[in-house]
């Protein structure tokens, strides 16, 4: 049983805030890029076989930028190489300023059921200061051509911690993102990653982000609301309603099998991580894997408590053996909880998980 | 050589004013050393002293020199430390010579620090020959400058060289006026052998050499020779001049060199700088004057940032003493830091520049204790013990009283800020002695002061107070009975032993405030609220709290890349191995000493 993740690694603009491996302008190698897409997909067919497929992620970049029919290829394929399972989660991310129906209408044709929307804020000021390419109302009509494209499972993406939001703003984009009725929403925190366009802003001064404690008001307040209307934070940044979790997710913070491909994809396939190559050109001639190694058994169980504890269901205590001490510390201050064999964070947990994680790990 | 011919001499300056500088240049214009065989400034070798433009270790050369009357003449150049911890050594070095070549910038004039090296000079009667430098700058006022130094310390300045270190100009008028004006050594060199020790230092094959000038006398290969301070006898392997970079062996040192002596010496303890060499089989009736034994004054505790850096540290420290006598070392536990040394020094700049040479030259990350001095405590049995680190320091019940070192301090400073340092110096619990005005609106003050405080900020404050224009100098005057309390640092109310300083208890309430403030800024935020208390006798005089964590987590792994959260988990977690665990809390290495920054 694996998970499958491909890159598409093409946009129309690159955001302010990303330092992923994505380009602008560069629309005229996406028929280059799809060949050597399908040249590794092929490659794995001959190392793993036809391996059991439960879920399948087309990220970016902006995978719904270039034309319906390299998805639909690459489906194809999939399935042909692969065992598909037919109630697989079929994940497609999406901007909302490149959708038609035809192109939706394509995507569900050929199995994808699911549509994750990078909507990230309902104000137009926001979204500038983001360097995003789409407006609001183009958040709207992309639900509204989805459904009539047959999707029912659609997730939004909001971004909160953003330079010259307030918590009113803030409040606004949750629920002009819930007036969409999404099964599922992602929230998160800005990262100012260094070299970015928006960290140089803020660097020299032209931007401010908000102050921890109104990022965690914000975070807070995401919570309640969305608590309120059903919506389950089942993982730090994600909320979903009653059996929308995303499945392909979950198996990153499960440290299940997934294979990435594309350019700069990560896999973690029997016990190995590894990825890609992000030289772009170097892809294209053929360069796959650039690093990567077996995962030893003491960093296995530090990944998982490191991944596990993102998750609300938590990981099982008995993994927690010998550190028992720091388990009663944590859930004496609040920071977790004990239960039915389980460890797992609160909320105020959550908020700090990274120095709870450290914790754990102290020798 | 015969002494006519020999002129020994040191060469006194500001920082900056370019006295090491000159001192190449007077290598190259005697050939001593070539051109390109020079890196900028050959006397300061050491990195740290280069950086810092300061010598740390006094150092001799001897340059052959035909003078324009056509003789040869053999100048010994004798190259002192500059700061105020190498009080002794400076003044054991000045003893070794006849004269001073008197540095002064031709765009700064006299600067305090000058006029107080200029002052030792003459108290050890040495003729100073002033040099007027840096004459190729634009900004240049040779003639102001030369009025200034007739004006304030009262030398003729008639036909001093005027020169340019750094281009080379002039540089052969200052060895003319060297072999002219200062005169040559005198000395029976068929009397009893008295040599002065002004240096010593290590090396790997002769062992312990000490720097020496011949008083009278004459010392031979072989010759068994006595430290009549030390009592240690040895016989001498080899002996010569100093070239830069080696030795020049010879037969022998007559009365008027400038050498050094071999001996086949193992440790440099031996060798006590002021000492006097006398001959074994025909001993002098007695040792040159002004041996003092130096003491370390200032003690801190020196612990490797990694735990497990504690061999090495060991180590480094043991190399730094082959070659520096006055520092000394002992192992010390400490609950908050692990293992480490309690290291004792003659000062402040001596304790950091051996930081920092731990640092830089043996690669090691330290945590460094408060520096302390040394107590008398008195206790109720009528027994005395001296503590140097305010751990060790007896249950209250047990103490009589205490006594703390007192020093008498010099500052020379311009005239406008005598108010701030009057201030300062009151602040320092100080006692005024004496207020002098001397040549050119300068002022000299004299203050008992309790060393703990001059080893607190006292040399910050007193720069900042003064704008960098006053100079400071101190010389231990004994021990006086103080009201001292023992002030600890709780943190989430477990003591922090490596935190802990000795004193005075009018001055405790403001330390224990400040040092929980800047604790505060330097321990991290952490899962749990942390409570910062300063204590006297579980007293508690001041609270700070750093607050829970309140954010912490990353909202992201991107497409099931999980590497960028392992590098900063990664991360963290190298950080973590420079926390040191005080209870539950952890505290990093810096914290221990910010405390000792000023406010």
């Amino acid at each position: 049983m694996a998970a499958l993740y491909f890159h598409i690694p093409f946009c129309l603009k690159k955001c302010s805030y990303c330092d992923f491996v994505s380009f602008a302008g560069r629309e005229a190698h996406i028929g280059a890029y799809r060949a050597a897409l399908e040249a590794e997909l092929a490659e794995a067919a001959g190392r793993y076989g036809r391996l059991p497929i439960e879920t399948v992620y087309f990220g970016g970049g902006t995978p719904s930028l270039p034309e319906a029919d390299l998805i639909v290829h690459l489906m194809a394929m999939c399935r042909a190489l692969f065992f598909v399972n037919p109630e697989a989660e079929i994940t497609v991310e999406c901007n909302p300023g490149t959708l038609n129906l035809s192109k939706l209408r394509d995507y569900r044709a050929c199995g994808v059921n699911r549509l994750s929307l990078g909507m990230q804020a309902a104000q137009e000021k926001l979204l500038r200061v983001l360097g995003r390419v789409h407006s609001p109302e183009q958040v709207r009509d992309g639900v509204e051509l989805a459904r009539q494209a047959g999707f029912t499972d659609i997730s939004l993406d909001l971004m909160y911690a953003l330079p010259g939001q307030g918590i009113a703003d803030w409040v606004d984009s949750l629920k002009e993102a819930l007036a969409l009725a999404p099964t599922h929403l992602s929230l998160y925190s800005l990262i100012l990653e260094p070299g970015t366009p928006l960290a140089d802003r803020i660097e020299r001064g032209e931007l401010q982000v908000p102050e921890e404690e109104l990022a965690l008001s914000m975070q807070h307040a995401a919570c309640r609301i969305l608590g309120r209307r059903g919506y389950r934070r089942y993982e730090i940044s994600n909320y979903a309603l009653p059996g929308h979790s995303c499945r392909h997710n979950l198996c990153y913070w499960t440290r299940g099998d997934y294979l990435g491909l594309g350019l700069a994809a990560h896999s973690f396939m029997g016990g190995e991580r590894f990825a890609n190559t992000s030289d772009f050109d170097a892809y294209l001639s053929g360069t796959r894997r650039v690093s990567g190694g077996f995962v030893g058994p003491r960093e296995a169980l530090e990944e998982e408590i490191m991944l596990g504890t993102r998750l609300s269901e938590g990981i099982a205590l008995e993994r927690l053996k010998g550190r028992e001490d720091r388990v009663r510390a944590l859930a004496e201050a609040g920071l977790a909880t004990v239960e039915a064999g389980r460890f797992a964070l609160t909320q105020r947990g959550m908020d700090v998980q990274n120095a709870v994680v450290l914790k754990l790990l102290d020798p | 050589m015969d002494q006519k011919q020999i002129r020994n001499f040191c060469i006194i300056a500001h920082i900056d004013h370019g006295k090491s500088t000159l001192a190449d240049r007077l290598l190259e214009k005697t050939g001593v050393m070539a051109v390109r065989d020079m890196t900028a400034q050959v006397l300061d070798s050491m990195e740290l002293e280069r950086e810092r433009g300061i010598t740390i270790k006094s150092k001799a050369v001897r340059l052959p020199y035909t003078a324009r009357d056509g003789k040869q003449y053999e100048l010994n150049l004798i190259d002192t430390p500059g700061h105020v911890d190498f009080t002794y050594e400076v003044s054991r070095a000045l003893a070794a010579c006849e004269g001073a070549v008197l540095v002064v910038d031709a765009t700064q004039g006299i600067e305090a620090q000058t006029l107080a090296n200029v002052y030792m000079a003459l108290e050890h009667d040495l003729e100073i020959l002033p040099v007027i430098n840096k004459i190729d700058l634009a900004s240049a006022q040779p003639d102001v400058v030369k009025r200034e130094i007739e004006d304030e310390i009262g030398l003729d300045t008639e036909g001093c060289p005027q020169v340019s270190a750094k281009v080379g100009i002039g540089i052969e008028d200052v060895l003319e006026a060297i072999v002219n004006t200062i005169p040559p050594p005198e000395g029976d060199p068929e009397a009893p052998l008295k040599a002065l020790i002004f240096d010593s230092y290590y090396d790997n094959y002769r062992g312990a050499i000490s720097s020496v000038r011949i008083v009278q006398g004459t010392v031979r290969v072989g010759d068994p020779i006595l430290m009549m301070a030390g009592g240690c006898s040895f016989d001498v392997t080899e002996l010569g001049a100093f070239q830069p970079g080696g030795y020049k062996p010879t037969e022998c040192l007559k009365a008027g060199d400038v050498g050094y002596i071999a001996a086949s010496i193992k440790d440099i303890a031996d060798i006590r700088v002021g000492d006097t060499i006398t001959h074994r089989e025909l001993p002098a009736d007695e040792p040159l004057p002004g041996y003092k034994k130096v003491l370390p004054m200032v003690y801190c505790g020196i612990y490797p940032a990694d735990g497990g850096d504690y061999e090495s540290l060991k180590g480094a420290l043991e190399k730094l003493r082959l070659n520096d006598a006055a520092l000394s070392f002992e192992p010390e536990t400490s609950v908050a830091l692990g293992y480490g040394f309690r290291s004792g020094f003659l000062g402040l700049l001596h304790m950091e520049i051996t930081q920092q040479r731990l640092e830089r030259e043996f690669d090691l990350d330290l945590v460094t204790t408060a520096p302390s001095v040394v107590y008398h405590v008195i206790k109720t049995d009528g027994s005395m013990v001296c503590i140097d680190n305010p751990t060790n320091l007896p249950p209250a019940q047990e103490i009589d009283w205490m006594e703390e070192p007192m020093v008498d301090a010099q500052v020379i400073s311009p005239q406008e800020y005598v108010g701030a340092i009057m201030e300062l110096c009151q602040d320092k619990r100080g006692t005024f002695r004496n207020m002098k005005y001397v040549e050119g609106g300068r002022v000299v003050l004299n203050y008992d002061l309790p060393l703990n405080e001059v080893i607190y900020d006292f040399f910050d404050q007193l720069k900042s107070r003064t704008r960098g224009y006053a100079s400071f100098d101190y010389e231990l005057k004994g021990y006086v009975k103080s009201e001292l309390v023992k002030l600890d640092m709780l943190l989430n109310g477990e003591n922090c032993d490596a935190l802990s300083i000795i004193v005075h208890k009018d001055r405790a309430y403001a330390r224990g405030r400040s040092i929980a403030e800047k604790l505060k800024e330097a321990i991290p935020r952490q899962l749990f609220e942390i409570p910062i208390q300063a204590a006297i006798g579980g007293k508690v005089i001041a609270r700070e709290t750093v607050k829970a964590l309140r954010k912490d987590v990353l909202a992201k792994c991107y497409g099931g890349d999980i590497s960028r959260k392992k590098k900063l988990l990664e991360k963290q977690k190298e950080g973590k191995k420079r926390m040191r665990q005080v209870g539950s809390v952890e505290v990093p290495s810096e914290a221990f000493m910010a405390v000792l920054k000023m406010d």
